[in-house]
C-alpha cells in the first residue's frame, strides 16, 4: 500500500524533473537537427534544419534556466523533503551561502556547466555565422552528454544521472522513519553545508571555474567543424580569441581556488598539489600551448597538426579531469576528491565520446591536412614559441602520469602507491619545466617573427640575461633562497629573465609596437607569478615553533619534524617568533566560534605594532573545520590558525553543570590552605595573591544577616601574567552554622574560598584562612595553534592580475583580426 | 637532419624519463612487516584499534599524537604522529598512514582518515592531515 505523505512541495520538484528531461530532449534534437543542417549539400536550401536546430538550442536554454529556479526555489524554501536541499543546507544558513549551496552537490556542479555552455551557445548562434551549423552541432551533442548526468532515470537496478531533484525518500538512505505519513514533522533541519565551503569564495569561485572549462568547448568546436567541413585553414582564426578567453577564466578560476584553500583551509599553502588541483590545470596547460602553437600556424602555416591536435586534447582532458574529481577513483590519493554517485561509467563514456572525434578525425583527415614539408628557421619567434608549447605539454603529461596513479592501479591492476612526498615530488620535476619555459617565453620575446638578425639577437639576450641573473642574486640573498635546491634559484633566475625581457618588449610597444602589448603583459604576469610562488612557498617560515614541548624519547627528538604547534592558555602570553601572543578568548557568531588572538610585536620593551587575528572554527554535519586568519602586509602574510582547542567540545555539555559543588571541586586541582595575615602574600603556580583587608560590612543576596551573625570578606587581589583581577570570598557564622562563599576567577582559572578566622592575641594579629584552588593545566582553556610566514606571496596575486590582463589585451587584438564570414 | 625529429626524438626522451622517475618515485602499499624490512617510507592501509589508548595531551605536549592501528593483515603496531590529533580520529573506519618504522614504532608523517558521514554510509568523508605541512621545496 502506498503511503500518502504530508506536507510535502512536490510541484516544484516535478517541475524541474520536467526540465531536466525537457532540456535532454531538446539538447538531443538540435543536434540531430544541426548535423544534418550541416550535412546538408543542396545549394538552395530553406534553411529548416538550421532553424530547427536553433529551436532546439533556446528550448534547451530555457530549460536550463527553469531548473536553475526550481533548484532555487527549493533551496530558499528549504524543503527539506529533497535530497539536495537536506544534504547542502540548513537553516540557519544565510541566503548568500544558499548560492553557493547551489553548487554545493554535483548536480549543480553540472548545471552550471550545462547553464555557460547554453549561454556561449546562443553567443554563437549570434555571431558564428557560416561556422554556426557544425560549431553548435558540436556544443549541442556536449549538451546532450552533460544532459544524461543529471538525468535521474532507473532503468532496473541501474540509473542514468542523478538529479537534482530527487526526493529524500527516494535518495536510497533507509529509515524507518520513511514509513511515517508525516515523517517530515521530523525532519527539521537539513544537515548543512560543509564548514570548509561556507566561505564567501565559495560564491564566485565555482561559477568562475565552471565558465572556464565549460569555454573550452568552443575552440573545441571549431577544430572539429574545421576538420569536419575540410575548411582546415579557416578554422584557426576564429577559434583564437575563444582560446584566450578560456585560458582567461580558467585561469582565474583556478587561481580564484587556491586563494580560497589559502584563505579559509588550513593546508597551509596556497596549493598542495592535490590530484583534484592538478586535474583542474591539466586543460588549461594543454589550451595555453595550444593558443600558442595557433598563433604559430596562423604567421608560419607550420605546426598544423600539433596546434589541431592539442586544441581537441585540451577539451578531453576537462572530461577527464571532471572524471577524477568525480567518480571516486581519487578516493585514497586526495583531500577533496567527490565520492562516486554512481556515474563513474557514464562519465568514462563522456570522455570517450570527445576521445573518439578528436581520433577519428585526427587519422581520417591526417592526409588532407595542411602539413608543411619545409623546416622551420631556427631563429624565428615561431619555432621556439613550438617549442615552448612542446614542454608545457611534457609538464602537462607528467602530471596527468603522477596524478592518475590509481587509475593506473585500477586499468592495469597494479598497486602502486603515490610518492610519498608528493609535495617535493612535483615541486623539483615541475620546477626544471618551469625553467625552460620560463626561459622561452623571455628570450623569445627577442626574436623576429619568420627571421632575426642573429648577432643582434645574442647581444640583447646576453644583455638581459645578465641583468636579470644581477636581479636573482640580490633577491635570492636578500630572502634566504640560496638554500633551497639549485633547480628552484635557476627557476628563479628565468622567471626574472621573462619579466626583464617582456618588460622591454612592453617598453618597445609604448613607442608604436603595440600589437606586443598583450603577450608581454601576459608574459610577465606569469613570469611573477612564479617569482612570488617559489619564494613564498621555498621560504615559508613556521612561526609558532614549540621550544616547550616535553620530549617523548631520544628518538622522537632526534626526528627533525619540527614541532609546528604551539600551547596556548587563555590570558597567558607567549613569545612566538618576534611576536608575544595571548590567547584573550572566544566569541560565537552563528555557526562559527572565533578566536582572538592578540599579537604584539615587541621592540627593546616597547609595544612596537600590535593587532587581534580571529582564526575560526566551523562546526556543522557533525565535524569542525578551522579556518586562518591572515594578517596582510605588502612584503610577507601571517596566517594563523587553531589546530586544537578544549573550548569547543564534541561532547553534550550538559553533565558539567549538574554535578554541583562537590562536583566543581574535582575541576580543581588539590586545594592548598594559606593562612596569612592582612598584607600578606601567597603565591600560588601562575602567579601571587595579595590579601588586602578584610571587609566586615559584606552584605549578601538573599540571606538577612542578624546582629549575632558574622560575615566578613577577605578582599584578594590577584596578579597573574601581568593582570589584576579582585575577588571577595565570605566567611560567615549564622546561627550556629557556619558558611564560605568561595568565589571563582575563570579567567585566572582559580577558585578562592575563604575557610577560617585564626584570632589571634591583638585584632591585627587576626590571621585567616583562604584555600586555593587552581585549575589543572589540562581544565584551563587552551588553544593549540599553528602560525605560518609567507613572504612576498603578493608577487604571486599580482602576477595572476597582471596575467590576466594580458590574456585580456590579446583577446582585444586578436578579435580585431578576425573576420569571420 | 630535420629538427621537426629532433624535437620528436627529445620529446620520446623526456617523456620516457618522466615515466621513469614516476616509477621510482611512487612508493608501495604495505604492512608494518613490510615497513619494518624497508627503510624508505611507505603507505600503510588500516583500521584504528579503538580498544587501546589514544593518546593526546596537548597540555604535556601540542605535538605529539601516538595510537595503535591494525593494518590490513591483522598486525598491530603502535604510531606516532607529531601534529595534533585529526578531528573526529575517533570515527575514522579506515586511515592511510605514509611513514616508516623506528624501532618499534610506526612513524607517521601524514595521516588520511576517512569517516562515515554522520548520517549515510554510503558516503564517505576524506580528510587528510600532514605532519609537515610547509611544503619542503
Amino acid at each position: 500500500m502506498d503511503i500518502i505523505f504530508k506536507g510535502e512541495h512536490l510541484l516544484p520538484g516535478q517541475l524541474g524533473q520536467f526540465f531536466v528531461v525537457l532540456a535532454f530532449g531538446a539538447a538531443l534534437f538540435s543536434f540531430i537537427c544541426y548535423f544534418f543542417a550541416t550535412q546538408e549539400t543542396a545549394p538552395k536550401s530553406d534553411n529548416s534544419w538550421l532553424r530547427l536546430g536553433r529551436i532546439g538550442y533556446w528550448l534547451n536554454t530555457v530549460a536550463i534556466v527553469g531548473m536553475g529556479v526550481c533548484l532555487f526555489y527549493i533551496l530558499y524554501n528549504h524543503y527539506f523533503e529533497y535530497h539536495y536541499a537536506w544534504s547542502y543546507t540548513s537553516r540557519e544558513l544565510p541566503v548568500y551561502y544558499l548560492i553557493s549551496g547551489f553548487w554545493n552537490g554535483q548536480e549543480g556542479g553540472f548545471l552550471l556547466w550545462m547553464f555557460w555552455e547554453a549561454v556561449l551557445g546562443n553567443i554563437l548562434i549570434w555571431r558564428a555565422k557560416s561556422w554556426e551549423k557544425p560549431v553548435m552541432t558540436t556544443l549541442a551533442l556536449s549538451q546532450v552528454v552533460l544532459g544524461t548526468m543529471i538525468l535521474g532515470l532507473q532503468i532496473g537496478s541501474a540509473h542514468i544521472g542523478s538529479s537534482p531533484f530527487m526526493l529524500l525518500r527516494n535518495s536510497g538512505i533507509e529509515g524507518p522513519i520513511f514509513q511515517n505519513a508525516n515523517y517530515l514533522d521530523f525532519i527539521k533541519d537539513g544537515k548543512g553545508m560543509n564548514p570548509s565551503l561556507q566561505n564567501y569564495w565559495m560564491i564566485i569561485h565555482p561559477p568562475t571555474l565552471f565558465l572556464g572549462s565549460a569555454s573550452l568547448v568552443v575552440p573545441f568546436a571549431f577544430a572539429v567543424a574545421g576538420l569536419w567541413k575540410r575548411r582546415y585553414k579557416e578554422w584557426v582564426q576564429p577559434a583564437i580569441p575563444y582560446a584566450l578567453f578560456s585560458c582567461m577564466v580558467l585561469g582565474t578560476g583556478v587561481i580564484m581556488g587556491s586563494f580560497w584553500a589559502y584563505e579559509s583551509l588550513n593546508f597551509g599553502g596556497f596549493w598542495a598539489w592535490d590530484p583534484v588541483e592538478n586535474a583542474s590545470i591539466f586543460p588549461w596547460l594543454i589550451l595555453v600551448a595550444a593558443v600558442h602553437v595557433l598563433i604559430v600556424y596562423k604567421n608560419t602555416g607550420h605546426s598544423y597538426f600539433t596546434a589541431t591536435f592539442l586544441t581537441l586534447v585540451a577539451f578531453v582532458l576537462v572530461w577527464y579531469s571532471s572524471f577524477l574529481a568525480r567518480s571516486g577513483v581519487l578516493g585514497e590519493s586526495s583531500v577533496h576528491a567527490f565520492t562516486d554517485l554512481g556515474l563513474f561509467w557514464q562519465l568514462v563514456i563522456g570522455i570517450l565520446i570527445f576521445l573518439a572525434i578528436t581520433a577519428y578525425l585526427l587519422i581520417s583527415r591526417f592526409k588532407e591536412m595542411p602539413i608543411t614539408k619545409k623546416d622551420e628557421e631556427t631563429y624565428s619567434r615561431e619555432f621556439w614559441m613550438f617549442v615552448g608549447a612542446i614542454f608545457l605539454g611534457l609538464s602537462c603529461f607528467h602530471l596527468i602520469v603522477v596524478t592518475s596513479v590509481p587509475v593506473w592501479n585500477l586499468m592495469f591492476g597494479t598497486k602502486f602507491a603515490p610518492p610519498t612526498d608528493p609535495v617535493k615530488h612535483y615541486n623539483v620535476i615541475q620546477a626544471s619545466f618551469a625553467v625552460v619555459i620560463a626561459l622561452l617565453s623571455g628570450f623569445t620575446q627577442f626574436l623576429k617573427y619568420k627571421k632575426t638578425d642573429v648577432t643582434r639577437f645574442f647581444i640583447t639576450t646576453l644583455i638581459y640575461l645578465v641583468f636579470a641573473a644581477l636581479i636573482t642574486g640580490l633577491a635570492v640573498y636578500a630572502t634566504g633562497f640560496y638554500k633551497l635546491h639549485f633547480v628552484f634559484i635557476i627557476v628563479m633566475l628565468c622567471s626574472i629573465y621573462t619579466i626583464v625581457s617582456n618588460g622591454k618588449i612592453l617598453a618597445d610597444s609604448f613607442k608604436g609596437k603595440y600589437k606586443l602589448a598583450g603577450s608581454a603583459v601576459a608574459h610577465i604576469g606569469f613570469g611573477l607569478l612564479l617569482v612570488g610562488a617559489l619564494i613564498s612557498a621555498g621560504t615559508q617560515k613556521v612561526v609558532s615553533e614549540n621550544l616547550t614541548g616535553e620530549q617523548y624519547s631520544v628518538e622522537f627528538a632526534k626526528d627533525e619534524n619540527p614541532k609546528e604547534n604551539i600551547l596556548l592558555y587563555k590570558n597567558e602570553p607567549l613569545k612566538m617568533g618576534e611576536y608575544m601572543v595571548t590567547f584573550k578568548g572566544d566569541t560565537i557568531e552563528g555557526a562559527s566560534h572565533f578566536f582572538n588572538i592578540d599579537y604584539q610585536r615587541i621592540k627593546e620593551g616597547k609595544v612596537t605594532e600590535s593587532f587581534t587575528l580571529r582564526p575560526n572554527v566551523i562546526q556543522a554535519q557533525g565535524g569542525m573545520s578551522s579556518t586562518p586568519d591572515t594578517k596582510h602586509y605588502l612584503f610577507h602574510d601571517l596566517y594563523t590558525h587553531i589546530t586544537m582547542t578544549n573550548v569547543i567540545s564534541t561532547a553534550p555539555q550538559a553533565e558539567e553543570a549538574s554535578h554541583g559543588e562537590e562536583g566543581d571541586d574535582k575541576n580543581y586541582d588539590a586545594p592548598v590552605a594559606h593562612e596569612i595575615a592582612i598584607g600578606d602574600t601567597m603565591t600560588y603556580r601562575d602567579g601571587i595573591i595579595v590579601l588586602k583587608g578584610l571587609n566586615k560590612n559584606v552584605k549578601l543576596q538573599n540571606i538577612p544577616l542578624t546582629d549575632k551573625d558574622i560575615a566578613v570578606g577577605a578582599q584578594l587581589e590577584v596578579i597573574t601574567h601581568g593582570k589584576t583581577y579582585q575577588s571577595e570570598p565570605v566567611y560567615m557564622i549564622k546561627g550556629r552554622a557556619v558558611f564560605d562563599f568561595g568565589k571563582k576567577i575563570e579567567d585566572a582559572g582559580l577558585k578562592l574560598r575563604f575557610t577560617k578566622i585564626i584570632p589571634g592575641q591583638t585584632v591585627a594579629d587576626g590571621k585567616v584562612e583562604i584555600t586555593v584552588y587552581q585549575q589543572p593545566e589540562s581544565k584551563k582553556k587552551f588553544i593549540v595553534m599553528k602560525a605560518i610566514e609567507f613572504p612576498y606571496i603578493n608577487f604571486l596575486w599580482a602576477g595572476t592580475i597582471i596575467m590576466i590582463v594580458g590574456f585580456f589585451m590579446s583577446i582585444l587584438r586578436r578579435n580585431k583580426e578576425v573576420k569571420t564570414v | 637532419m630535420k629538427k621537426s625529429s629532433i624535437i620528436g626524438i627529445v620529446v620520446i626522451a623526456i617523456a620516457i624519463a618522466v615515466i621513469i622517475s614516476t616509477y621510482s618515485n611512487t612508493s608501495t602499499y604495505g604492512s608494518f612487516n613490510d615497513a619494518k624490512a624497508t627503510k624508505s617510507e611507505l603507505h600503510v592501509v588500516g583500521q584504528l584499534n579503538k580498544t587501546k589508548e589514544l593518546f593526546y595531551d596537548a597540555t604535556k605536549d601540542a605535538n605529539y599524537f601516538s595510537f595503535y592501528m591494525k593494518d590490513n593483515k591483522g598486525e598491530e603496531c603502535k604510531v606516532i604522529y607529531s601534529g595534533t590529533k585529526p578531528q573526529d580520529f575517533e570515527r575514522s573506519e579506515q586511515i592511510v598512514l605514509t611513514g616508516k618504522m623506528k624501532g618499534n614504532e610506526f612513524h607517521a608523517s601524514k595521516i588520511l582518515t576517512k569517516c562515515p558521514s554522520k548520517y549515510t554510509d554510503e558516503k564517505l568523508k576524506v580528510t587528510e592531515v600532514s605532519a609537515r605541512k610547509s611544503a619542503n621545496l
